[in-house]
């Protein structure tokens, strides 16, 4: 165990490159989907039991490796896990696993560059979630973009060219932007170790209006990076277009996970840093959040392709993350007398509320997206459209995936009983006390979350008639003819079914994954409060 | 005797003028002369300020080194540069440099 | 006036590396003499005889490291600045070399001269960087520029390889005459050739300003001709594209570095007192450079063009590390080049392998479906484009990295900033070409054919390596180029 402990997070990120490299030499194409498929249970698997063995009562970072690496740069390649990464990881493989047994079963070509590019996304985004050294977070930052540009541009739509290229470009500039604020943050603390700079709390030894610019600097330099990716409004315009191209399990990965980064940046990196800095400027963070929420969820009516509007459902979605973020960091400032505003017990406790219902927001967006995405390349794999007005009356032909369809998307709206909603009531529980008005804003977007729910998808997809003149080039999952829509077969089913109970489960237990968020959020709030 | 200032003077002109010829003449082989006619100006700059510049003692000889080696390159550069115009006369039947347009893009 | 010869500070041992390298061109000639057309063995061994010349070299270059010696009373030094640019330019001719086996005899049958050159320029190079007096500078400059003139235009059936060596000599030797003036000017403004020397005279402030100045200006310009800045650049690409592939896979990397090697020297060692005068005229030049590289680089069919473009923006990069003027800024172009030389050469050695028999040059249209056709050309190209863009894990972001610490070390955080953005710039131009290779259709399958060697693949193996490894592991080689250059009174 003692061994297991202290060599689980390499293990876990590095086996995917072994498996990479075992794909790499294998040329039959069944022994490499097999192989992925069995290669990706081992990071699962360990995911598993570092949500078992990390201690909550202890709580910070456990199972850290720290070893040096680019000694010129004073570059570690450090490791560690916390009540915020562990949830993440284990998202991640399990997203990972399901999105490599569905797609055995619907990529045909170029298979083996395929799975080669799904085992190094995954390597890249453990390795954000595990680095505690700026240096390897921004190598795995970037080399995160590498598969997902090519998973677009080789097995994307028809519009993969320019969907893919935007996805690079617009991230890189915010990747680029982050890159200047570690070195800023660099040469503020002297060291690259991710909590030593947040410790060292960067600039605030300065002259108070001096610190504000350059902390300020810092903080926009790494917003830019984080907000693209997340993506925050007006930052979102990529985000469409690549789900739109993506192929199934690339969306999967790409809303499921890849999102998640830039809300994971924000987490671990600007506000432990920037606390004060990340105060002075919570109401934009907040107001970008709260337009998101209502803008993606108007967007979303409007939209006539199912995929495209799920993309734009996500950027709604990542807008409670926002709002949740940025009302915990307006927490984060000082009273007029010059105490810490988290002094006080009911605003610490809110802005507890908000980072928890930020991270629940995070791992249930994961969860039911991914779902979403999923059962959009289910209908398209057999329709070979996703246009909504070709599609109605499903309810009937197709109970399996209507039943699917009907869990993931009440969880989406945020029913109660299922995941989303605890998601949203904590998010909006910690906003309400902290930032009332944007909070009531967004509020619009639950309701607006609800009719394109319930009127764009359910109603187009399955209520009414079915009309077969509508489309009539039906197919089997497997590409031959069919007459009209068939129901999920067996491997479709299998990689919905997990997500499915994962939902109800977190819907009735969000308590399994809480406490480790809790853990993290009180424990950053608590070293901030301390602070003043 | 002559002051430094009529040798730095004479210095200018010849290399305004082998500017000059560089700039404006089309024919490679007036362009090359123009650049020997700014080497030579050089050359005439290095020794005046040997011989009359307050900075250095008269003793070290780097003006004149300097202006030695110049010399040196400047004929490795009529040779070499006379060789690659005879060259491009071969395939183009001309040394205008106008003419010279395929590289482009 | 008396004057004697000391001999004992005639420490040739130091620049043994450079004398490797003259053995070994003349021992390449020489084999060049025994053949004749009925046995033109010796001529096939020239290669062989460079490489190993190179490779000779490399070794006394080990040998001679560590050590920090002045020779020639001041001429030129051999500190860890200067080794680490002998490694570099060994490394672009080996590969160069390795890139020209197969291809130079197909273009010109007096192959024995061209590999004899090609080691005569690596010597004017390796010299470029351990002078330490303004006539050792030019003499360097001008023996490396005479020997790229004439392989530029080596192709003499070529009309676009001799366009290309004539505008390359024209444009050359005009610049090299600016250079020489500069020389004699600062010599005018300070009484010295020697970097010493004229830092001596500047930190006393006993210097000619007018004349110091018009000098660095003058000197800039020649610098920034070898080094294509804008706005002396209009040469690289029509040089670029017209000459034979290997030479500019060679010379893209062996100039920029002995030219920036001995610019930073220049700059830090011999003039870093008037550093208020040279900044901010430098941060301004880095600035048009990465701005016209990159755009300029948008636009090219030609994929010689495009890299061309290409190295013009990384130019830009290097000199911001120099504008911020801090020392580390030698060390960080220094990585920089290193890494440089693996991606570059490696990308000219693919698009070498993509040149229909015959021509000089490959279109963006011939990378078009590649993935399919040749994935391992493909995927080795990706990884240089991927590289040259500055995307970790590999090389060229540590470089990047380097680069504009050192600009923002020198206080010069908007400059740092600025080339961040057009590094987003250039990552468009660089992905074109993967997503032409992976994401588009084979334009004419009967082009399908790429003009592979064993040299050639060992030239990209090593070439690949090193973007790679370098990238994982840079720690080392970031070490080897650590605190490299002997400053003034330092």
């Amino acid at each position: 165990m003692e061994f297991l402990n202290s060599w689980v997070l390499p293990i876990i990120l590095f086996w995917p490159a072994v498996a990479a490299l075992l794909i790499f030499i294998t040329n039959d194409e069944r022994m490499i989907k097999w192989g992925s498929i069995l290669a990706s249970l081992l990071p699962l698997g360990l995911s598993i039991y570092l949500l078992a063995a990390y201690d909550q009562g202890v709580g910070g970072m456990q199972f850290v490796v720290d070893i040096p690496w680019i000694e010129p740069l004073n570059a570690s390649f450090a490791l560690g896990a916390d009540g915020l990464s562990v949830p993440l990881i284990f998202l991640t493989t399990l997203l990972s696993t399901l999105s490599i047994y569905y797609s055995a079963g619907t990529i045909r070509y170029r298979v083996k560059e395929y799975f080669l590019m799904f085992q190094l996304l995954e390597l890249s985004m453990l390795g954000v979630f595990m680095a505690l050294d700026y240096v390897l977070f921004y190598v795995f930052w970037e080399i995160s973009l590498v598969p997902m540009y090519l998973l677009i541009g080789i097995w994307g739509g028809k519009n993969r060219g320019y969907a893919s290229i935007k996805f690079f470009i617009y991230t890189l500039v915010g990747s680029v932007a982050m890159l200047l604020a570690i070195l800023g943050t660099y040469y503020a603390t002297g060291t690259f170790n991710i909590l030593d700079a947040a410790a060292a709390k960067p600039f605030m030894n300065l002259p108070a209006d001096q610190a504000l610019l350059l902390s300020s600097l810092a903080f926009w330099g790494f917003f830019l990076g984080f907000a693209f990716k997340v993506p925050s409004f007006p930052f979102h315009t990529w985000l469409p277009d690549a789900h739109t191209e993506a192929p199934t399990a690339g969306s999967v990965i790409l809303a499921g996970v890849l999102l998640k980064l830039g809300a994971y940046g924000f987490l671990r990196i600007i506000l432990p840093t920037f606390p004060s800095t990340s105060a002075y400027w919570s109401m934009w963070i907040v107001a970008l959040g709260a337009i998101a929420i209502v803008y993606g969820a108007f967007v979303c009516i409007a939209q006539t392709d199912l995929k495209r509007l799920i993309a734009y459902s996500s950027v709604s979605h990542m807008g409670y993350v926002m709002l949740g973020i940025g009302a915990a960091a307006s927490a984060m400032g000082r009273n007029p007398d010059g105490t810490s505003m988290l002094n006080d017990p009911a605003v610490f406790d809110s802005a507890a509320m908000a980072i928890n219902g930020a991270l629940l927001q995070m791992f249930m967006h994961g969860i039911i997206t991914g779902a979403l995405f999923l059962l959009v390349g289910v209908i398209y794999e057999r329709a070979h459209t996703r246009a909504l007005d070709k599609f109605g009356g499903l309810g009937t032909l197709t109970p399996y995936y209507y039943g699917f369809f009907l869990v993931a998307g009440f969880a989406s709206l945020g029913l109660p009983g299922l995941a989303g909603f605890w998601a949203e009531f904590f998010t909006f529980r910690g906003a309400f006390a902290l930032v009332p008005l944007w909070a009531a804003f967004g509020v619009i977007g639950i309701v607006m979350t609800a009719v394109y729910i319930l009127w764009r998808i359910m109603q187009s997809l399955f209520f009414g008639e079915y009309d077969s003149t509508k489309l009539d080039h039906w197919t089997t999952v497997t590409g031959e003819h069919a007459d009209g829509p068939t129901d999920m077969v067996a491997f479709e089913k299998l990689t919905l079914w997990p997500l499915i109970i994962g939902m109800f489960v977190l819907g009735f237990f969000p308590m399994l994954v809480l406490n480790y968020f809790n853990s993290f959020s009180v424990g950053m709030l608590e070293s901030i409060r301390t602070l003043f | 005797m002559v002051s430094q200032t009529w040798y730095l003077a004479l210095a200018a002109f010849v290399f305004s003028c082998g500017l000059y010829a560089a700039l404006t003449r089309r024919n490679a082989i007036a362009v090359l002369i123009g650049i020997e006619l700014m080497l030579n100006a050089v050359n005439i700059n290095l020794v005046t300020f040997w011989r009359y510049g307050s900075m250095a003692p008269m003793e070290q000889l780097s003006g004149q080194v300097f202006s030695l080696f110049v010399i040196a390159i400047a004929g490795a550069e009529a040779a070499v540069g006379l060789a690659l115009i005879i060259s491009v006369y071969r395939t183009r039947h001309t040394v205008n440099l106008d003419e010279l347009d395929m590289l482009k893009g | 006036m008396e004057t004697t010869l000391d001999l004992s500070t005639l420490n040739l041992a130091v620049v043994l590396p450079e004398l490797t390298l003259i053995v070994f061109a003349i021992l390449v000639m020489a084999a060049d003499v025994f053949a004749t057309p009925k046995n033109p063995a010796p001529r096939q061994w020239t290669p062989w005889i460079a490489l190993a010349g190179v490779v000779a070299a490399a070794i006394v270059n080990l040998s001679v490291s560590g050590r920090e010696v002045t020779l020639f009373q001041g001429a030129a030094i051999l500190d860890k600045f200067a080794v680490g640019l002998n490694y570099i330019i060994l490394l672009a001719t080996g590969l160069g070399i390795l890139l020209s086996v197969k291809y130079i005899p197909r273009i010109n049958k007096q192959v024995g001269e061209y590999y004899a050159l090609t080691l005569l320029t690596a010597t004017g190079m390796m010299m470029m960087g351990a002078a330490l007096d303004l006539i050792t500078l030019f003499l360097a400059l001008e023996i490396f520029s005479l020997a790229l003139y004439i392989l530029s235009g080596l192709n003499r059936t070529s009309p676009r390889s001799t366009e290309a060596a004539i505008k390359y000599f024209l444009l050359g030797a005009f610049s090299s005459a600016f250079f020489a003036y500069g020389g004699a000017l600062i010599y005018a403004g300070t009484g010295t050739t020697q970097y010493y020397g004229i830092a001596q005279v500047t930190a006393a402030g006993l210097a000619n300003t007018p004349l110091l100045y018009a000098g660095i200006a003058l000197l800039v310009a020649g610098f920034g001709f070898k080094v294509s800045l804008v706005p002396f650049h209009s040469w690289t690409p029509d040089v670029y594209q017209g000459a034979p592939t290997p030479v500019t896979a060679f010379m893209s990397v062996g100039t920029k570095a002995a030219a920036f090697a001995a610019f930073f020297r220049v700059m830090l060692v011999a003039l870093p007192f008037s550093y208020g005068a040279w900044s901010m005229p430098l941060a301004l030049l880095a600035v048009i450079t990465m701005a016209v590289g990159n755009f300029a680089a948008l636009q090219q069919r030609s994929l010689k063009r495009m890299l061309a473009y290409s190295s013009i923006a990384h130019a830009g990069y290097i000199l911001t590390a120099l504008a911020g003027g801090a020392a580390e800024g030698a060390d960080a172009a220094l990585f920089y080049l290193f890494t440089y030389a693996f991606m570059n050469i490696g990308a000219f050695a693919v698009v070498m392998a993509l040149e229909e028999m015959g021509a000089e040059d490959a279109m963006q249209d011939r990378a078009k479906g590649l993935g399919k056709t040749h994935p391992i050309m493909a995927f080795l190209m990706a990884i240089f484009m991927f590289g040259l863009s500055g995307m970790p894990p590999l090389a060229g972001f540590y470089g990047k990295v380097l680069l504009f610490e050192a600009a923002v070390a020198g206080g010069m955080i908007w400059l740092a900033i600025a080339a961040v953005a057009f590094t987003a710039v250039g990552a468009v131009y660089y992905l074109r070409v993967i997503a032409n290779m992976y994401f588009a259709d084979p334009v004419d399958e009967s082009a399908d054919e790429v003009n592979r060697s064993l040299p050639l693949d060992v030239g990209l193996a090593i070439a690949v390596a090193g973007t790679i490894l370098v990238g994982v592991f840079p720690g080392f080689w970031m070490n080897a180029f650590q605190q490299s250059m002997a400053l003034f009174g330092g």
